[in-house]
Formats: C-alpha cells, structure tokens, sequence
C-alpha cells in the first residue's frame, strides 16, 4: 500500500466509511474494553425506569460511537502513521441496540504550512440506518516531513 | 446488572481487578453542585495504568476495529510503526482506570450520567509498556438547556512525566445528591 502524501490529499477528498452494526453484547463487550459500567448502557432492567436519557432501552457509550468516528481516519491514514493532532466529538443522539451506524468523512481544510507543520482537518458524521445524526467529530491530522 | 453478562467477555488482568458495580460507592462519588471552583487544585488519580498488549488488543476488537495495525501483533510489529497501534479512543479506558473508585473524578462513574461529547489534544501516541498517571482539575460546570454539565481538565503523562494526552472530559449529571439517590432506586434523577 502507497504512504499517504499531504500532495495527494484534496479538500472535499471524501474517506472510505467505516460501518458498525451494534446491539447488547456490543455495549457488555464495549464496557469491559472501556471500563465505563454505567448502567445506562449495561443494565437493561433498570434504564426502564431510570431513563437518563428518556429511553427505555440500554444505549451505547457515547465513546462507542466516537471510536467508530475515529476509525475513519485511522483506516484511512494506516499502515501511514500520521499524526491525530486533535480530536473534538459531538454525541447528537444516543445510539440504540440493534443499529447500524455508518461514519463518513472527509477532508475538510487543507493547511499549507511547511514540510512537518502541514495538517488537514477532517470532519465525520456518523448516522443511523434511517440518515438520523449520531455523532459529529473534527480531527486535526499533522503530515511528517 | 446481571454481572455475567459482561465477565463472559473478561480476558484481561485489570479486567478481572477492576469493580464493575457502579452503584456500590455512588453515595460518596463527587456531585456536579459541590465541586469547588473557588479553590481549584490538581490532583492525581487513585492509580496508574500499565498499558499492556491484552488491553489494547481488546479495546480494538470490543470497538469493532478491523485494521490489522489495530488488532493483528504480528502485522504490527513487521509495519514501519513497529508495533501495535494504541486505538485514539482508548483514553476512556486509562481514565476510568486511573480515576479509580473513591478518589477524586469519582463522578464519571454516576449512573445516569451522560455524554455529550469529549476533546483532547494528542502531544504523543500512546505506546505498549508505558504506564500512564493522570493529573485532573475542575475546568467549567454550567447549564445548557436545563442540563448541568460537569468538565474536569484530565491530562495523561508516562513514566517519565513526558504529557501524552490532554482532554476536556465531560458529563452531564444530576445536580446534586438526591439525583443521584433517585438514579440509585430505579428512578430518573434528573428533570430535563
């Protein structure tokens, strides 16, 4: 596989998408990654009642989501190791079981500064089957020399 | 919760260490009301975080990762990087860790607690074998749309104090303590 340049990058280049069915195990397994055992997510008889976020259903961790929005660039900058700056993300709906969610990105800016100093700022959004916003994320990317 | 849903998928050291129950301690965690901005002193975190291959292999797989730098050792240690690369995302896990149970930052553990998105800003990659500390301070705590908000300043250095991450982590949870009792018996602690 070719290294990834700075010259061969264009702003609008748009980023091979990352697609993500989810469902309880995933949020356990997610957990147990995260070490984040809030019941919210792992806990289905009591979100029925406890409703943090007026759902009867467990959700997924909002870093779930990010994780699938930074894959975006990570797929798309590896075996090239680039460097992830900055990361910034939004969680603009809770993500439910059994949903696939579809994070898309694309090069936002391209800043032309000097060989080393040169980055791009991709932006993704992650939707849902049905096109509703999950998740929105900016990422500075540095190029090396 | 039903503890055996998530020990099926135990395969780690830490994962075996760490409390799962997050009610257990809930009465003494910190309350969005009561954080102290008029005094504001950093503090380091109950404990460090030794990363290890186990752990970062199965947050890449538990994130659905698929990229062999991500999750394949052996393609890793044969690419120009050399070795495993450490998923962005996988900061969650050193900060739960560190944070620990009953020392300060205790409140991202608050059942009920929400997130509404995170920052950080990447000085260095995370590496296999370095053993991270944390450093953390109140930062912000406001009201957005009737939701209280809490931000802690949580910095990530090494072993040799060199700073590898800083974030602007963030929550949205009860107000105060009743909130949380109510969370704690099944009920919705918060009125937004």
């Amino acid at each position: 596989m070719k290294p990834l340049t700075f010259d061969a990058i264009s702003d609008g280049d748009r980023l091979p998408e990352v697609v993500r069915t989810v469902d309880q195990e995933t949020f356990w397994k997610f957990a147990a990654a995260s070490f984040d055992y809030n019941p919210v997510h792992c806990d289905p008889e009591w979100v029925k009642t406890a409703r943090p976020f007026t759902l009867t259903t467990t959700v997924g961790h909002g870093m779930m989501t990010g994780a699938f929005m930074s894959s975006v660039v990570t797929q798309w900058m590896l075996p090239t190791v680039l460097k992830i700056r900055k990361a910034s993300v939004k969680f603009t709906f809770p993500v439910l079981p059994g949903w696939t969610i579809t994070s898309r990105g694309l090069v936002a800016e391209k800043h032309v500064l000097a060989p080393g100093k040169n980055f791009v700022v991709i932006t993704v959004k992650a939707e849902n089957q049905d096109g509703m916003v999950v998740g929105l994320a900016e990422y500075e990317v540095e190029f090396p020399d | 919760m039903d503890e055996q849903q998530v020990r099926k998928y135990f395969r780690t050291e830490k994962q075996l260490q760490f409390r799962t129950d997050f009610f257990d301690a809930a009465e003494d965690y910190e309350v969005w009301e009561e954080i102290d901005f008029a005094n504001v002193q950093e503090i380091e975190g109950e404990n460090t975080f030794e990363i290890k291959e186990e752990d970062v292999l199965f947050f890449a797989e538990a994130a659905l990762d698929t990229n062999p730098l991500v999750r394949d050792p052996e393609v890793a240690r044969r690419s120009t990087y050399g070795e495993l690369f450490v998923h962005p995302v996988f900061i969650t896990s050193i900060i739960f860790w560190c944070v620990g149970e009953k020392g300060r930052g205790n409140w991202i553990r608050t059942p009920g607690a929400r997130n509404p998105g995170q920052s950080c800003v990447i000085h260095e990659y995370l590496r296999i074998g370095e053993t991270i500390h944390i450093k953390m301070k109140p930062h912000d705590r406001f009201i957005k749309r009737g939701k209280y908000h809490l931000q802690y300043k949580v910095d990530l250095y090494n072993q040799h104090d060199v700073l590898k991450v800083e974030t602007i982590t963030t929550l949205i949870l009860p107000k105060d303590r009743e909130g949380i009792r109510r969370f704690l018996a099944g009920e919705r602690g918060v009125d937004d």
